[in-house]
């Protein structure tokens, strides 16, 4: 390995030869993100071979989903991506609906856009406290998370849940958004600029995050596409690729809003894309929330949505629609659909494989994570073992996305 | 004051006048409960919820949790935040091994306690068969109040106050009984 | 070149699924030189994912089919290429043409035991050591493990959604009631 030279001993000037060293980091390891598993080959502090070891939250989802009806399957989707949970709900259901050719109405694509961008934010917001924990600064965390909890508190309003919801239905919406809902997001896109500003301040300017971010873990632009990397880990390589522009979905062609993206694919160009982006979903939500008019929520086709409550006390076939679709669940034809969407981390899309019966014969889910895993190695060779942690961070994998 | 005024004076006047009287265990069992430090076990969507109890709206470290331990040499309680996974549990076995006593076990969420919606081949169906847990925490994910609310709980445990049905103390760690 | 382009240029059988994309069918041999082609074409690989075909209502063909899922940036056209296999067959991997297909067609082997010749490091990813089989076959059951009521009752989850939509409820046929010989706990 390394050729080393010492200090004269008594017996002159000597020679070490360095022998590598091969350690294990995880699964149980503060700064791996979940529980990823890495076995790192040193020499000294600088790492010559890195190989990821996953499948430590392995959960057998796309199994399970085979055996459940469509409607339950939103229940998984957002356990997966648990940190932008609305992206994965919003990918199925679109995926479904493409594949019933259900017209979902507009009043419920806007809800959709508003909740799955406030969830991107949340999801950066996390993205930049466990990052820079990870750098050992303990106080950027509970600043985004006191954003993070004005945010979750705004799910909740809707919702019902902080995390994990199973607001969306296959047509459109579960019910409609509480009257709450609106005055308080529009009281948080009032203030959050500022907090944005503050974060700036706290970080942007500090030497020790410049030194440990600027020309560390550069990914180039051809081992980016070469590996698969997608979202804003790619747009910091170079590759303004972003699904909500090119193939617009559930409204998106509608907004006015920009991709950032950056060229020297470094640890920092990562951090300063996803902390453009929040400033960029805030921009949709505020335009969604503009032209958020009354009207229906749901796919009015009573083969796919459920009836009103109201109207089960008085119609024998309201109930009878609301029995089968409760347990049975509808009948989508033989067919395979696959819709794709714009994650916080990437490209997710779900593929799904219908026989004619009620519960999907094959789901598979292109988790934007697992693919973006892979950009670890030729990040971290040839680097310093401390700029591994900071790659991994950078990169925002999620261990419930890649393991599935 | 001297001796005798200790020996002739009641509690009640002792204590008004600064001196209490305790047992060593109570006094241990206080100390002890007042600290529990966590290892950082969490693995899925629970983890980010026990990490939002640590922030500044739910803050867990009022309760004593001032550090995440990373080490369990140097931790008191796990925490089994999110689903484990059948790859998991020997890595998990051994980091619970590794935890010097006494140590707790909270299971926190529906898939630690009970596997939860993911009743497949991948998933253990109750973390108690792997590690004796102490305190269950129902939820998908818990809330950061209920999981504040289990550690309460679990002091409680710590220091003897919890009884089962039939006005026995439950033992101070889980584990002691099997 | 687009999606269109490349698919002349492949001269391969075009099929419709999924809906709205175009899908090739290759059988393995052709895959390597469709692989490269792609490439040179600019197509980076998105996916690769695998189906069991076992129990598909009318299905004819092959048991098992590879779907690599291709993106091309400039022109913002996907394709999917179909490799159509049974059991014990093989696929060349495509890890020489893009790295990226590494994990993912390890997942695919896996998940349904179908090997990739010339990949450099075709393990397990997903399921621990200790698990024999591939899960996602149609032929590996779910695991699923009954579901415990008080005094000795419990449930069959699979018979109890299949009764639910009226299907056949299986060898077990258990949907509730308590086990003979478990008196109630009053």
């Amino acid at each position: 390995m390394t050729k080393l030279r010492v200090a004269p001993g008594p017996a002159g000037e000597a020679e070490f030869e360095t022998k590598p060293l091969r350690i294990n980091v995880g699964p149980q390891h503060p700064s791996t993100h979940g529980v990823l598993r890495l076995v790192v080959d040193l020499d000294g502090e600088v790492i010559k071979r890195l190989s990821p070891h996953i499948g430590y939250l392995h959960t057998g989802f796309e199994k399970t989903m085979e055996h459940r009806t469509y409607q339950q399957g939103v229940t998984y989707s957002n356990r997966m991506d648990y940190l932008h949970g609305f992206a994965h709900d919003l990918a199925y259901v679109l995926s479904v609906e493409k594949l019933l050719d259900a017209k979902v109405p507009e009043r419920a694509q806007r809800i959709r856009v508003i909740l799955t961008e406030l969830n991107r934010i949340a999801s950066h917001l996390m993205f930049f406290g466990t990052g820079i924990l990870d750098m050992g600064a303990l106080t950027p965390f509970f600043y985004t998370m006191r954003e993070r909890e004005k945010l979750l508190d705004l799910f909740e309003l809707v919702c019902g849940v902080r995390m994990n919801y199973g607001y969306f239905r296959i047509g459109g919406l579960a019910y409609d958004l509480p009257e709450e809902f609106i005055p308080a997001t529009r009281a948080f896109i009032a203030e959050f600029p500022a907090m944005l500003k503050q974060y700036a301040a706290l970080f942007a300017k500090n030497d020790i995050f410049l030194s440990r971010t600027r020309g560390v873990g550069v990914i180039s632009q051809e081992t980016a596409l070469a590996y698969s990397l997608t979202g804003p880990s790619l747009r910091a390589s170079g590759v303004p690729l972003d699904h909500r522009k090119a193939n617009p979905y559930s409204g998106y062609q509608d907004y006015d809003f920009a991709v950032p993206s950056a060229n020297s694919g470094d640890v920092y160009a990562r951090f300063m894309v996803r902390f453009t982006e929040m400033t960029e979903s805030l921009k949709i939500v505020e335009q969604a929330l503009d032209r958020l008019t009354p009207g229906p929520i749901n796919d009015p086709n009573r083969r796919i949505s459920l009836p009103p409550r109201s109207e089960l006390e008085t119609s024998m076939e309201a109930v009878i629609f609301h029995f089968k679709l409760v347990t049975e669940g509808f009948h989508p034809p033989r067919s395979e659909v696959y819709v794709p969407t714009e994650s916080a981390r990437g490209e997710l899309g779900y593929y799904i494989v219908s026989d004619g019966g009620s519960m999907p014969y094959r789901v598979k889910v292109r988790v934007p994570s697992l693919a973006n895993l892979q950009a670890l190695e030729p990040a971290c060779l040839d680097g310093l073992f401390a700029d591994m942690v900071m790659n991994i961070a950078s990169l925002d994998p999620v261990l419930g996305d890649v393991d599935k | 004051m001297g001796l005798r005024d200790l020996f002739e004076k009641d509690v009640q006047e002792l204590e008004n006048e600064g001196i209490l009287f305790s047992t060593l265990r109570k006094l241990v069992s206080w100390g002890r409960s007042n600290s529990l430090w966590p290892a950082t076990f969490g693995l899925a969507c629970c983890a980010i919820e026990m990490m939002q109890s640590t922030n500044s709206r739910n803050d867990l470290a009022r309760f004593g949790s001032e550090v995440f331990r990373a080490s369990p040499r140097q931790a008191d309680l796990m925490i089994v935040a999110g689903r484990l996974s059948k790859k998991m549990a020997p890595v998990m076995r051994r980091v619970y091994d590794q935890m010097p006593d006494p140590k707790w076990v909270i299971s926190m969420g529906a898939c630690a306690s009970s596997g939860g919606m993911f009743n497949n081949y991948a998933i253990v169906q109750n973390v108690d068969s792997v590690v004796p847990v102490d305190i269950f925490v129902p939820g998908c994910p818990p809330r950061p109040e209920a999981l504040v609310y289990a550690v309460m709980q679990l002091q409680k445990k710590v220091r003897g106050e919890v009884f089962d049905d039939k006005g026995l103390a439950l033992p101070m760690v889980e584990g002691w009984k099997r | 070149m687009s999606a269109v382009a490349l698919i002349q240029a492949l001269g391969s059988k075009l099929i419709d699924q999924p809906q709205g994309y175009p899908a090739v069918a290759l059988n393995p041999a052709q895959l390597p030189d469709a692989a490269r082609l792609a490439k040179e074409h600019g197509f980076m690989i998105m996916d690769v994912f695998g189906i069991d075909w076992l129990t598909y209502p009318g299905h004819r063909g092959k048991r098992f089919t590879v779907s690599y899922n291709l993106y091309h940036l400039e022109t913002n056209s996907r394709l999917f290429l179909r490799v159509a296999l049974n059991d014990g067959e093989t696929v060349p991997s495509v890890t020489g043409v893009w790295p990226g297909a590494n994990f993912l067609e390890r997942e695919v082997y896996d998940m349904f035991g179908i090997k990739f010749s010339g990949h450099p490091d075709l393990r397990k990813l997903l399921t621990p050591d200790e698990l024999d089989g591939h899960p996602l076959r149609k032929d590996f059951p779910l695991g699923e493990t009954p579901t415990l009521f008080n005094e000795g009752r419990f449930l069959d989850p699979t018979a109890f959604r299949a009764g639910l939509i009226g299907k056949d409820v299986g060898l077990t046929g258990f949907r509730g009631g308590a086990r003979k010989g478990v008196k109630s706990r009053d």
